[in-house]
């Protein structure tokens, strides 16, 4: 019987020359905006204090991953940087020669001014040169998952190659 | 082979020859074009009719498919698009200024990178608020703090650039030691 009903049924609707595309014609409109998804979902999860699953916590590690944070860790630690000097320069009484003077007075050896060149450096070239991978990612290349592990080994290279080459100017 | 059914019938078979029937009208009204369909405001659940796998006709699964309105295309506001070109731009703006900044110090490319530098930090911590706070109060208030922020950096380098060395001098002074 019942494979007499998809006969039937088969023969019906194969007569009605149905397409793949036709699928996307029963779509219909939602009636709100991913951003208003998304608060209710924070909201609602937050109001019943429900806790977060565990994610970074259980994740294995990878390279890329590691690069994507210390992106944004680099990108966030520059501009505090940046804008504790733009603070200091309207607080503090003396000119930038002056203070430049005190830290020259204070005999550091040169292996630390070496070091701290190193590491002032070390996060503006990191963040300079994965930025500039993320543009190609923008431009939709090295989007394959070798390409991507190796355009980040490439970053790491240049990073340190970079500043070191800073340091010892 | 079809058995002979009328839709008068109260039996079972007649209820699902009944239902097989209306299936078949609603497809072919798809194949008729469906514009109607699209404004509908309740989704269009349709029960399994046919095996997936039947290569002869790949008619599919019960559907609830819900898309963007079709009045936000188009007409709905491209101000998200043009801020992650802005960035982009800036972005490459900011790499372009660092070999000008070492190879030409001077004022212009002070408050150039001032600017540029100011505003590449702002949209880039923007980005940071969006994904790590959750709630209208909290997001209004992270982004004031934010935009506070920024106008003081941009405020404090303008001044250093006026009143001080400027920043291409003061990083070559730094270094020079």
């Amino acid at each position: 019987m019942a494979l007499l009903l998809r006969t039937v049924a088969r023969q019906g609707l194969c007569s009605s020359r149905l397409q793949l595309a036709v699928l996307y014609r029963h779509a219909v409109p939602m009636g709100t905006t991913a951003k208003e998804e998304m608060d209710k979902f924070w909201n609602k999860n937050t109001r019943l204090n429900r806790p977060v699953s565990p994610h970074i916590s259980i994740y294995q590690w990878s390279v890329p991953m590691m690069l994507s944070i210390s992106h944004r860790g680099t990108g966030v630690a520059l501009s505090s940087g940046i804008s504790a000097f733009a603070l200091a320069a309207l607080v503090l009484p003396e000119s930038y020669p002056h203070y430049l003077d005190l830290i020259h007075s204070m005999s550091f050896g040169p292996q630390f001014l070496a070091f701290s060149k190193f590491a002032l450096a070390f996060p503006v070239a990191f963040h300079t040169f994965n930025g500039i991978r993320h543009l190609l990612w923008d431009l939709g290349k090295g989007f394959k998952i070798p390409e991507v592990y190796r355009s980040g080994y490439i970053v790491i290279a240049l990073t340190v190659l970079t500043s070191i080459g800073l340091a010892a100017m | 082979m079809a058995a002979l059914v009328h839709p008068g019938d109260s039996s079972a078979l007649g209820l699902m020859v009944r239902i097989m029937a209306a299936l078949i009208r609603i497809s072919s009204v798809c194949c008729r074009g469906v514009s109607p369909l699209l404004f509908r405001s309740s989704s269009l659940i349709r029960p399994l009719a046919v095996q997936k796998k039947d290569r002869d006709c790949p008619y599919l699964i019960s559907a609830k498919i819900h898309a963007t309105p079709s009045s936000h295309a188009g007409s709905g506001s491209k101000a998200a698009s043009l801020h992650w070109t802005g960035e982009r731009i800036l972005s490459i703006a900011l790499l372009g200024l660092a070999p000008v900044a070492y190879y030409y110090p001077g004022p212009a490319v002070d408050y150039s990178l001032a600017a540029a530098l100011t505003l590449h930090g702002h949209w880039g911590l923007g980005q940071v608020l969006t994904d790590y706070v959750h709630g209208d109060f909290k997001i209004k208030m992270a982004n004031a703090g934010l935009f506070l922020l920024s106008t003081v950096t941009f405020a404090g380098l303008c001044y250093f650039n006026y009143h001080d060395v400027g920043i291409c001098k003061a990083v070559a002074l730094l270094w020079s030691k």
